[in-house]
């Protein structure tokens, strides 16, 4: 009932794991059978190994919370001999998230992810809020996320999703730029570029200043985000922010979004993933439903913006 | 040690919540579960408000029971102290690695600062107490301490004000030579100086690190510890460090 095909791979259902909140899938397979789930995404993968940010990390903020982890990783090629192994175990797509200091970067880690057996998608971050190369910084500005998508779509084998971030200039001419280039999919939304104070300091809490912001605070404006976006685009879209319930999903999928990525809501609830799962197919049970696609992308108003405009 | 397998527990119920001092209290759950010294759990006592569930260790533990000492310090630790007996939790736990008790060996000194002094009794519980001296800092009244003196463990207090035991820092009266292993929880500047002293005297010593945490199961990465190994994850590769690897100054 909630089989869903997102850009030419099956999945069991439109819930995935989303990256940098499931680790490589191992962490949580403690808690519950992950094959479970539609998809995994990959905790924030570069060519090369990095430590992540210095000082604090997380912050609680009302609805939500602020990360500035900064894609801490243990590079490509140890991913591909350690943890890829043991994730194809765990019997659930595996979307590889590959993030990059430079486009050579992004290349390189691309070509290196999407040659590899068992990833069947990968999902290019250029939406990391919390890196100072790179990362958000090919995300802000469609002529330049053009151009990473451009090149990457060169050396990837494999169905190329792009995640974008929410602070980006036009997201939905960001969209637009990312399908022409030959995306096979946009997910959206990363996180919020944020900011916290401590008082008592007088410092900003983050040693970066600014971090990324997620939780069910953004879900309404990730949610308008979702249904620009897939009006403006052909291509799947993935949703993504704030999703906590199975009513939080399926805003999203009647919003245009072909399935979805829950994050921060994993960490108040280990198995809420689950929980969303039985709830999308009790609800299709009741409304009498073999596909989720018949609910998807309903909303009948047309935004108000001069973009390149969906035909349901 | 093996760990037991974590789990998630919703709707353990309360068994007593005890006040301490002014904003100390121990929290008994029904839960069996268990666990082994050092390890926490993810505690909730709410819905969706905070978001995050607040990582606290191991206090007391039996086959049906677990107890938390906590410090209320913010929105999660003020909604906890507000539980009564009969009211519900949410655990995820137990999780992290303890204290390497096999390495725990010949006198042993345990070096507490504040709430640090929470998962001192489990871990007295497993040892021989009368090769155990528990040296508590606190900044004013003492808490936590007629139960190990129950047990039989020597108790050395040190208080910042003066009002019990030595007034000065636990760290002033703990004089690593006297023993042949150390354990250490507390503020982070207490276990570096702790670290600091047991590596100029070739004294093996463990500590117990706090983070602030989200996943608290190892995924999200919030929690690093730099060690000579590049960042450790204080959820699930600690909260016990080897103190000579954590890089304290960090």
């Amino acid at each position: 009932m909630l089989e869903t095909t997102l850009c030419g791979v099956t999945l069991k259902n439109p819930v995935i794991a989303a990256s940098g909140t499931f680790g490589f899938g191992a962490e949580y397979d403690d808690f519950f059978d992950v094959g479970k789930l539609g998809g995994i995404c990959t905790k924030g993968l570069t060519l090369h190994p990095r430590e992540g940010n210095p000082g604090l990390r997380v912050w609680e903020t009302p609805a939500g919370m602020m990360n500035s982890v900064g894609l801490q990783n243990p590079g490509i090629p140890v991913f591909l001999e350690r943890e890829l192994p043991r994730m194809r175990t765990l019997d659930t797509a595996i979307i590889a998230n590959v993030g990059g200091g430079d486009l050579e970067e992004y290349v390189e880690g691309i070509r290196l992810v999407s040659g590899a057996e068992g990833v069947d998608i990968v999902e290019l971050n250029i939406s990391c809020p919390n890196v100072h190369e790179g990362g958000m910084a090919f995300g802000i500005d469609s002529d330049v996320a053009a151009g990473v998508v451009a090149a990457v779509r060169r050396v990837c084998t494999k169905p190329l999703m792009v995640k974008l971030s929410p602070n980006a200039e036009d997201i939905a001419a960001m969209a637009i730029a990312c399908e022409q280039e030959g995306a096979d999919a946009v997910s959206l939304v990363n996180t919020f570029k944020a900011l916290a104070v401590d008082i008592h300091t007088r410092k900003a809490v983050f040693d970066n200043v600014t971090a990324g912001l997620s939780g069910p605070c953004i879900k309404p404006i990730a949610l308008r985000m979702v249904w620009e976006v897939a009006r403006a685009v052909h291509i799947p879209v993935v949703g993504i922010g704030g999703i906590a319930t199975w009513q939080d999903a399926l805003e999203f999928i009647m919003a245009g979004a072909t399935a979805v990525q829950v994050g921060t809501a994993t960490f108040i609830k280990p198995t809420t993933m689950l929980d969303i799962i039985d709830g999308l197919e009790r609800y299709c049970a009741n409304e009498h439903l073999t596909s989720l696609s018949t609910v998807c992308n309903i909303l009948g108003t047309v935004p108000n913006c001069n973009i390149l405009r969906r035909i349901p | 040690m093996t760990s037991p397998s974590p789990a998630c527990v919703e709707g353990a119920t309360v068994l007593a919540q005890e006040r301490l001092t002014e904003d100390v209290y121990r929290l008994t759950v029904a839960t069996t579960t268990g666990g082994t010294p050092g390890q926490f759990y993810m505690v909730r006592s709410w819905d969706r408000e905070p978001l995050l569930a607040r990582p606290i260790s191991i206090h007391k533990m039996n086959e049906d029971t677990v107890s938390f000492l906590y410090q209320v310090c913010g929105r999660g630790t003020e909604l906890l102290a507000r539980l009564e007996e009969g009211g519900e939790v949410t655990l995820t736990g137990p999780l992290g690695h303890g204290f390497r008790i096999g390495e725990l060996r010949g006198r042993i000194a345990i070096v507490t600062g504040g709430i640090g002094i929470a998962p001192t009794f489990c871990l007295a519980c497993m040892l021989p107490v009368r090769d155990v001296t528990v040296i508590a800092g606190f900044e004013s009244t003492p808490y936590a301490v007629a139960e190990l003196l129950t047990l039989g463990v020597d108790v050395r207090v040190a208080t910042e004000d003066g009002s019990d035991g030595t007034r000065g820092f636990c760290t002033e009266i703990f004089d690593p030579p006297a023993f042949d292993t150390v354990v250490t929880c507390g503020p982070m500047p207490m276990m570096a100086r702790v670290a600091q002293l047991c590596a100029g005297a070739g004294v093996p010593c463990q500590a117990s690190l706090e983070a602030r945490m989200a996943c608290g199961i190892g995924a999200c990465l919030v929690c690093p510890c730099p060690t000579v190994q590049g960042n450790q994850r204080v959820c699930a590769d600690g909260p016990v460090f080897d103190a000579a690897e954590v890089i304290w100054h960090a």
